[in-house]
């Protein structure tokens, strides 16, 4: 399978994925329940639940956080992730230009 | 305009005490009904006159939203909704982890009743006067689809008119002003929409903000906006017909925004054709 991008970015250049703050987390495993893309996985043991697929998460999406009772999830700076899109996204433009052209 | 209101009441956590603190006032000051959560939970035909005949205000304490969860259960809607501790978070402050209520929990009470009051009456204005101006014609509706088939389900894409982001929202642009949506293939995944939660008319919001949230009977949808620029109007059609979305995607707008800087923001949307092609690999995915 071709890798996958956004916005013309390959996703894994595109740091955007949950942090789970473990002193607040009390493992009620809303946020795995919620999302479909399975960011998340649980585990035995203490910590029971991690971010294991970071790359599946939705760039920009924020909704598992919505459903954090003990508001244990966080996200990058959108506006820097932002910057960050556009400047990897006009890279990309400028080498596919240089391919054609070649 | 007759309440109730609904609140989760927690003993989890101080934002649970505001909610109780909340509804009381508010039905000290509006003659609002109060619906008890834990009897609505066990004897919910105790609240069903109730509910079938004034307008539900949700009050949940977190993100929790066990009120809401309670709600939707029990088959009812929410014509308004307040979670306290996003209210606590866009103010910017914190609150005392007292479940007892302290000055600021109840300076904090006392300002959400306020603000669920003005919204109400904002909202009985607006209902007004929509019915009073007719409809903008500047925006035209989609004629040309183009269909992505997977397996049972068909998702619509317009092949013109519409742009779109990789979170599934599209703009629709006329003049200076766009307006924002969510894809046939979005409502699909969310299944029936229970309640749009929209922006303030005149909030400012850069590309790839949250421009309000659609929630379903499933799950919380952020809407992620495609464009940048100010609201200037929220569609009232939608927010007191949420299923609407369901029924017409592309007809149904949630905001109007004005455009601060749609020449950049396009190198980042895509057009109908292209979305269809992301449509076919996301459907191809789940």
């Amino acid at each position: 399978m071709a890798e996958t991008t956004f916005m013309g970015v390959p996703r894994s250049k595109i740091p955007w994925a949950p942090t789970i703050d473990y002193d607040k987390c009390d493992f009620c495993m809303e946020c795995d329940e919620f999302c479909p893309h399975r960011v998340f996985e649980r585990r035995e043991g203490d910590v029971k639940l991690v971010v294991a697929n970071p790359d599946n998460c939705v760039v920009f999406c924020r909704a598992c956080a919505k459903t954090c009772g003990p508001d244990a999830l966080s996200f990058p700076d959108k506006p820097e992730t932002v910057a960050l899109i556009k400047k990897l996204h006009a890279a990309e433009g400028e080498s596919r230009t240089e391919e054609g052209g070649a | 305009m007759s309440y109730a209101v609904l609140a989760c009441t927690g003993l989890d956590k101080a934002e649970g005490s505001v909610t109780r603190e909340v509804a009381i006032r508010l039905a000290q000051e509006t003659g609002a009904e109060i619906v008890c959560p834990v009897v609505l939970n066990r004897t919910p035909a105790r609240y069903k006159k109730t509910l079938a005949e004034n307008r539900l205000i949700v009050v949940d304490g977190c993100a929790t939203q066990c009120a809401s969860k309670l709600a939707a259960a029990k088959g009812t809607k929410p014509a308004q909704k307040v979670i306290v501790s996003d209210v606590v978070k866009k103010s910017g402050g914190a609150l005392e982890p007292d479940l007892r209520l302290g000055s600021d929990a109840l300076e904090l009470a006392r300002k959400i009743v306020d603000d669920i009051k003005a919204a109400e009456t904002a909202e009985s204005k607006e209902t007004r006067a929509a019915k009073e101006t007719p409809a903008v014609a500047e925006f035209e509706s989609p004629s040309d689809f183009t269909v992505v088939v997977y397996d049972k389900y068909e998702f619509r894409v317009p092949l013109t008119g519409f742009l779109f982001n990789a979170n599934d929202v599209w703009a629709q642009v006329a003049g200076s002003r766009a307006r924002v949506g969510i894809s046939d293939y979005m409502q699909q995944r969310l299944t029936d929409i229970t309640y749009v939660d929209p922006p303030d008319v005149g909030t400012t919001i850069e590309q790839f903000d949250e421009v309000g949230t659609v929630e379903s009977t499933k799950a919380t949808f952020e809407v992620v906006s495609p464009v940048s620029g100010t609201v200037v109007k929220i569609n009232e059609a939608v927010t007191d017909v949420p299923e609407s979305i369901n029924e017409d995607p592309y007809g149904s707008w949630i905001v109007e925004l004005e455009l601060t800087s749609w020449e950049e923001d396009q190198a980042l949307l895509v057009d109908g054709p292209a979305y269809a092609a992301d449509v076919e690999r996301k459907a191809a995915e789940d």
